[in-house]
């Protein structure tokens, strides 16, 4: 009996210790994320872990950057349509007439994009510094990494000019200001330290990735604008990177459409795409730029925004013989299949995308800004619409760079020291015949003007309008609904106001109010 | 001989004398007396029984009662509702008259409070009981309904028409920036319910701890205070049986003011616009009344209770189907719920088992199609004249008749719980009990959207299915000792301790896909689509645990000095790892001034209390489980040599500090009774301060990773004056009339929102989004202001070119102004919220009517600011509004469209008959009503309702009529309720 009672008591107190520790644990078992310290050493897990470096590139177009070089030069615009549509507090307009200040929204939403991109890359270095992995895999995959963080770099050169130079993760101190000169050393030391490292193949293994090509290229975009970033010009580097780049296995796709098309993945022209799927986060310039009924013409079920159109002064300069002309814009009627007349929109007019803007009387929001019609201005037709597309975005990657970019730069660099301009005009008919599509169109001898002419009939809408009109000291000059000329300190973008609010150490740019 | 004989005869002469009396004792006399209560007032319907027998009968109406054929010896048992009863020895009188003297009913009442009952008399915290004579009648769907405007303090609100939503409560003001759930809530000692589990018919009473002297014995989850509902019991006096069921009718309220479509085309006219591309069909459309039905809704409630010596239970059953006004909208519930209780071991153990189970249907209101009615003109038709739907692909316009009738939204609820409780008396005055509780509820989502509708026809068709399940497992333990000591019992002391363990988990997948050949499978065939996303699949899983040590000693000095003090020790797994456990204190005292001497011979007095309490409470409401760890999560996908793989990312930056948001109330309260109980009220002050609020702060990047961080670090503060009175007007036999009133009002003031790590001086919050005004924000949170401070330009006139004039920060008139000339232009705070409830009893009818609002809380009107303006007429419609005709500029957020928007509401008007069931044996009660619900509104907003959602925005941007407003329905129902 004793004993009985004994053992039980004694199993009771372990019974309560036992429970004891259950009784106050709080562990979190964690279900649907995975705790940092477990994840990241399998080479697949490692791939995935790398991954989101190159999503932060999704922030660099259609939206953010796209706006802030495409409409503060001449190529594109977001009017204000009748009732409102884009007025937005008039954040396109100051974009147009160069009157934006530290507080823009799109500035504001530009500069995050390349912090995060920054920030990403630096996480992500430090995690794979520290992963068990295959060595010469290794140093190219941070040397990859590397290079995408220099890319970010190269646009706040471009667009802030001053920015914090934050290389290394751990550091949680508040990063104060580097000026745009040692930005640039960073990213030419980079560059120079890592492109040897990376892969040079063209295949649709290394699509995608930033690679020996995308190194070069870049290596070449900086020596370009070295004038305006760095005080002295560098056209030779320009030159040899080219050359490298034209030496690897890129090619002038024959059709010039294939850049464009809905499954460019193909294209061999390609060196540093923005690779859109439809799942998450796709190309979504068909929304900005198509209106609410351009979908029922083209064979498409979108709801779309009517809102980006190409300004009238750009669209001009086309010969209308080239058909990079329509292939850039979509101008003209849109036809209602079903009844095969023209649609009409919400205020009683036909639905025919116009190249001019005809600013309605009595609308004026500020100087020669004020309200159009919603089917005016030509629109984006660069990327091919897929036909049959179900509500989502598209997967027409973008190019930020590619071959046919490079040529024209070897020719810019060549032309500037004024060098052999065989090479500079063979260089430049390739990209005009191709684009012609015949060889009547070419130059015998070509001049700077051809060449700035060349680039903006190539690369419309493509992200390098305003980074072309400041190296050749346009952008200041007056432009469409802009009579007069802007000061200088406009050639950099202020530092957004909200990022100073975070950071008391930002100092703003010259020229914009201080903080 | 002789001796033999006397005695033998005195012997019979006794034994005859005891016969005798015995005759006389059982002799049949007849009793007769009157009742009547201290006012010389005859009662009628007193119950007299013959005590130990069930011979009895009951007063008539002069209090006349007769008992004939008794035994002279009998004692009568005499018992009235409201009244002490009394026990009388007859000793053979023939006439008995009789006083009843009132109970004291309400100061002895108990009342729920956290963690027990304590009698009202010895309460020293804010608590509020309301009872079930009390509820709001009619159309109610769930607790909230029932107590809408009976607290002093308490607000809730309807945030919309729709028939699925439920309503927003908040206790004392805003205390949060961070998801705020209003109160905690606790049905029948389990904490953390939903209230929808529990049908209005079930509930006995609700109790709302209000301050934190009261509230703190909830822990870390209690800023928000505490409402505790409990269901009714069986009592083993009667076995019960009670039918309850109404039938409603819906109508909308209130509907917009669009042109109808003569103005449209007079308007067309006058601007000279050629209209024969919109108005080829003849038709004349009011799209608003298109998608707009009379909601018809009833309700049924069945209950049985009882019970014996040694136990009771209760079982019921509650079915209820209500349709929204809105045409796909509607709300069915089944309520299932069984107690019972049984007692052994002479009375010391009792062992109670709960089960219930709400089984719930229900489809929401698309709400775009709001927009799609405001946009669509007057003469486009729903069908046109070959019966084909019309339709439109222009930008946010398409048919929302053919929405409604085509797709669907619909959601499966089952929640259910069983919880099982012993209490075991170990000795005189020493209690334990445990309690051990298991719930689960699912949730299982169907919806598909057409292909040939607005809302399906961009995806070709699209069906969604997903399903949540939620478990919670939670195991309690209290041990409740109560003594008294001293001369009489006068000091009485009453300790408590207990040990809480909860663990929720949260489950959730989800499945979709788009693109169907056909729609007639809807979303039950999802293999079918053919248009799969690899986000169209999905998972999600979680969990946290919380652990709780608390304890409560109460002591009072014959009810006139008592001190109440409470802790609690709450740990959770959601804190960070530096702060996994908090401690929440609070005391209170009170003093019975009514039982000094120098009061006690005040007759009209009968209870003065005066009550001081302090305590702390928490709220962990803002934080999800694993925010505090940092994780790899799944960050879109990435292309990688033909293929789309998934990729991983840090998903947040983690924060270790992570803890409770701590709120610390000061309450001050007076409870009086006045005569006999006639006049009674409270009057109360609280000071409110909360600190550590959450929020998510903008953080640079660099370093950071992610550009913003949960932290705690804001202060907020709250202040405010209640009262609550009842005044017994009127009381006479045949007619009564009380009325009651509910005061409150609440200064809310964000006091910081900065410490030395994160600091911002002012968070701009709301979505002023119109067609061509994005990126414009509405209110602002900013130190010294309130939360739900309107914040933006301030407007003074429309001038001739039809543009707006505003006022800048020199005080110029100008056109256009920027974020330097924005000013404070409103607050959605209100000054005061009142309720104000009349009952009149005239002998079997009884009539209530009861008003509700508020004074002094702006709302902005973004029903006209969207669609008050021309600028898309004529190709979409507007308001028929002056602003029509003298806007020419896009519309702009501006202190024009913040109304006052101060309003009394008609909330609900009840007239019944309870009919004579003293001459049925087997009916006990039987009732009619006819109930009228939020009949008018009177009020200068003009918008749809002046009473909107308070939780848009997460709570930090309330006071704004949506341009997708659901409106709100007026009900009328008919109701009987039967006991038997």
């Amino acid at each position: 009996m004793k004993k009985t009672i004994k053992i039980t008591w004694i199993s009771v107190v372990l019974v309560l210790m036992g429970g004891i520790h259950s009784c106050t644990d709080l562990d979190e078992t964690v279900y649907d994320t995975i705790p940092a310290d477990q994840f990241g050493q399998k080479p697949a897990e490692i791939n995935a872990i790398i991954a989101p470096i190159y999503k932060t590139l999704k922030n660099l177009w259609p939206g953010n950057f796209f706006l802030l070089s495409e409409q503060t030069g001449d190529m594109a615009i977001t009017p204000t349509r009748v009732g409102g549509d884009w007025w937005d507090g008039g954040i396109h307009m100051d974009l147009k007439l160069h009157t934006w200040e530290a507080r823009n929204g799109l500035i504001n939403d530009s500069w995050n994009a390349a912090m995060s991109g920054i920030t990403t890359s630096n996480q992500i270095y430090a995690t794979i510094e520290n992963a068990e992995m295959d060595l010469e895999l290794k140093e190219r995959t941070l040397a990859e990494i590397r290079g995408i963080r220099a890319f970010w770099y190269y646009m706040l050169i471009d667009y802030f000019g001053n920015a914090p130079l934050v290389a290394d993760y751990t550091s949680t101190d508040l990063p104060t200001m580097s000026s745009r000169q040692q930005l640039y050393d960073f990213v030419v030391s980079e560059l120079n330290e890592i492109k040897d490292l990376l892969r040079d193949d063209v295949t649709s293994e290394s699509y995608g990735k930033f690679t020996q090509g995308a190194a070069y290229t870049l290596l070449a975009k900086i020596y370009l604008n070295a004038e305006t970033w760095a005080g002295t010009p560098n056209w030779e580097g320009v030159i040899e990177a080219t050359d490298k780049v034209m030496s690897l296995d890129y090619i002038i796709e024959p059709n010039w459409k294939t850049n464009f098309e809905v499954h460019n993945e193909v294209s061999r022209e390609i060196i540093l795409p923005i690779a859109f799927g439809k799942a998450d986060e796709g190309n979504h310039l068909h929304k900005r730029t198509l209106h609410y009924l351009d979908p029922i013409a083209l064979g498409i079920n979108v709801g779309t925004w009517n809102g980006v159109s190409a300004q009238p002064n750009y669209v001009k300069q086309f010969d209308d013989a080239d058909p990079r002309k329509e292939g850039s814009f979509l101008m003209g009627p849109m036809i209602d299949p079903a009844t095969g007349n023209v649609l009409i929109t919400a205020h009683a007019r036909p639905l025919i995308h116009t190249v001019d803007f005809n600013i309605i009387p009595g609308t004026i929001k500020e100087g020669m800004w004020g309200e159009v019609n919603q089917e005016e201005g030509a629109r984006a037709n660069k990327w091919v619409f897929e036909k049959g597309l179900a509500n989502s975005d598209q997967e027409n990657d973008f190019a930020i760079f590619r071959l046919a970019d490079v040529y024209l730069m070897k020719a810019e660099a060549l032309l500037r020291l004024g060098q052999n301009n065989a090479e500079a005009t063979r260089l430049i008919n390739v990209i005009r015949q191709r684009g012609f599509g015949n060889n009547s169109h070419n130059y015998t001898t070509a001049t700077l003007d051809d060449l700035y002419l060349e680039r903006r009939l190539e690369l419309a809408w493509e992200n390098t309008n305003r980074q072309d009109m400041i190296r050749f000291g346009r952008f200041l000059n007056p432009g469409y609904l802009r009579p007069s000329t802007s000061p200088v300190h406009l050639l950099l973008f202020p530092i957004p106001e909200a990022a100073w609010e975070t950071n008391n150490n930002l100092v703003q740019n010259p020229g914009y109010p201080a903080f | 001989m002789d001796r033999k004989m006397t005695i033998f005869w005195k012997g019979m002469l006794s034994l005859s004398l005891w016969i005798l009396s015995l005759g006389v004792f059982a002799q049949a006399i007849t009793v007769r007396g009157t009742v009547k209560d201290v006012n010389g007032e005859p009662l009628a319907g007193v119950t007299v029984l013959v005590q130990g027998t069930t011979t009895g009968t009951v007063t008539d109406i002069d209090g006349n009662f007769v008992l004939e054929g008794v035994a002279a010896g009998i004692t009568l048992d005499i018992s009235y509702v409201g009244m002490q009863g009394q026990v009388i020895p007859v000793n053979g009188r023939t006439t008995i008259n009789v006083v009843l003297m009132d109970e004291t009913e309400l100061l002895d009442e108990l009342v729920v409070v956290g963690y027990g009952e304590q009698r009202r008399r010895e309460i020293t915290g804010s608590v509020t009981n309301v009872t079930a004579g009390n509820f709001n009648q009619g159309v109610t769907r769930d607790a909230a309904d029932l107590l809408q405007g009976k607290v002093a303090g308490l607000d809730i609100s309807t945030p919309s028409g729709d028939v699925t939503e439920g309503s927003r409560i908040r206790l004392r003001g805003v205390s949060t920036l961070q998801n705020d759930q209003g109160p905690f809530i606790v049905i029948d000692g389990v904490p953390g319910g939903d209230l929808q589990t529990v049908a209005p018919q079930d509930i006995e009473s609700i109790s709302v701890l209000k301050d934190a002297s009261s509230a703190a014995i909830y822990g870390s989850r209690s800023a928000g205070g505490v409402i505790l509902i409990t269901t009714k019991r069986g009592s083993g006096l009667k076995p019960r049986i009670s039918y309850d069921g109404y039938l409603a009718v819906s109508t909308l309220a209130n509907k917009p003011d669009l042109l109808t479509a003569n103005e449209w085309r007079d308007y067309a006219r006058e601007t000279g616009k050629d209209t024969s591309v919109y108005d080829k069909y003849g038709a004349s459309t009011d799209w608003f009344d298109e998608i707009i039905r009379e909601g018809i809704s009833q309700n049924h409630s069945l209950s049985l209770s009882g019970g014996g010596s040694n136990n009771n239970y209760r079982a019921s059953f509650n079915y209820l189907d209500r349709e929204g006004v809105v045409n796909d909208n509607y709300l069915e519930r089944y309520n299932f719920r069984f107690q019972l209780q049984q007692r052994a071991i002479n009375d010391r153990l009792r062992i109670g088992l709960t089960g219930s189970a709400a089984i719930g249907e229900w489809n929401e209101a698309d709400n775009y199609n709001f927009v799609l009615a405001y946009n669509m003109l007057p003469v486009y038709p729903v069908k046109l004249e070959n019966g084909e739907w019309f339709d439109t692909r222009e930008y946010d316009q398409g048919n929302p008749v053919r929405n409604q009738t085509y797709n669907k939204n619909l959601k499966k609820n089952v929640h259910y719980y069983g919880s099982g409780d012993i209490l075991f008396n170990i000795m005189d005055g020493l209690d334990i009990k445990t309690m051990l509780y298991k719930e689960r509820q699912t949730e299982e989502r169907s919806q598909y959207n057409h292909s040939e509708t607005q809302a399906g026809r961009d995806d070709g068709g699209y069906a969604l299915r997903e399903n949540k399940i939620w478990d919670k497992n939670l195991m309690e333990w209290l041990l409740d000792y109560t003594t008294t000591f001293g001369s009489a019992g006068k000091h009485r002391l009453n300790a408590l301790a207990g040990y809480s363990w909860e663990e929720n988990e949260y489950s959730y997948t989800k499945a979709a896909n788009r693109n169907f050949t056909t729609d007639l499978l809807g979303a039950d065939n999802l293999e079918s689509g053919q248009g799969l996303r690899p986000n169209d699949v999905g998972s999600e899983r979680n969990m946290s645990r919380l652990i709780s040590f608390f304890g409560r000693a109460h002591y009072s000095y014959e009810s006139r000095y008592m001190l109440t003090a409470t802790l609690r020790r709450d740990g959770s797994s959601k804190f960070g790892d530096n702060n996994k456990w908090g401690t929440f204190p609070s005391i209170s005292v009170a003093w019975g001034i009514s039982e000094e001497e120098f009061l006690k011979d005040i007759k009209c007095i009968n209870d003065l209390k005066l009550r001081v309490g302090y305590g702390i409470t928490g709220n962990q409401a803002g934080l999800d489980p694993y925010k505090t760890l940092q994780l790899y999560g799944t960050s879109g996908t990435y292309y990688d040599n033909g293929s789309w793989l998934t990729a991983y990312k840090i998903s947040q930056n983690a924060n270790p500090d992570l803890k409770w948001e701590e709120t610390a109330m000061f309450n001050v309260g007076l409870d009086f009774y006045l005569f006999n109980e006639r006049l009674n009220g409270t009057l109360e002050w609280y000071d409110k301060r909360t600190t550590d609020m959450l929020y998510t702060y903008r953080v640079p990047t660099p370093p950071y990773l992610h550009p913003d961080m949960m932290a705690n670090v804001g202060d907020m503060k709250n202040t405010g004056v209640e009262l609550a009175l009842n005044f017994n007007a009127i009381q006479t036999r045949n007619f009564n009339w009380s009325t009651s009133v509910t005061l409150a009002h609440n200064k809310n003031e964000v006091t910081s929102l900065s410490d030395d790590t994160y600091t911002t001086s002012r968070i701009m919050v709301g979505d002023a989004w119109v067609r061509g005004g994005s990126g414009r924000t509405t209110h602002v949170i900013e130190e010294g202001y309130p939360v739900g401070q309107f914040y933006g330009p301030e407007f003074v006139r429309i001038d001739n070119d039809g543009k707006y004039v505003f006022r800048n920060k020199d005080g110029e008139e100008v056109n256009s102004v920027t974020a330097e000339d924005y000013t404070y232009i409103g607050s959605a705070q209100p000054d005061l919220t009142f309720g104000w409830n009349n009952q009149f009893n005239y002998k079997n009818w009884d009539l209530s009517f009861f008003f509700r609002g508020s004074l002094g809380n702006d709302v902005l009107n973004m029903g006209r600011m969207t669609y008050g303006h021309p600028g898309y007429l004529i190709g979409a419609n507007a308001l028929d509004d002056p602003l029509v005709h003298q806007l020419k500029v896009v519309p702009e957020y501006s202190s024009l469209y913040v109304e006052d928007a101060s309003h009394i509401r008609l909330d609900n008007m009840s007239l019944g008959y309870t009919f004579n069931t003293k001459g049925i044996d087997w009916l006990e009660r039987a009732r009619v009503y006819a109930t009228g619900q939020n009949l008018f509104v009177i009020t200068g907003y003009k918008g749809l309702d002046p009473e909107v959602d308070a939780n848009r925005n997460n709570g930090l941007a309330p006071g704004v009529e949506d341009r997708e407003y659901y409106p709100k329905s007026r009900t009328f129902s008919l109701g009987v309720s039967l006991t038997f």
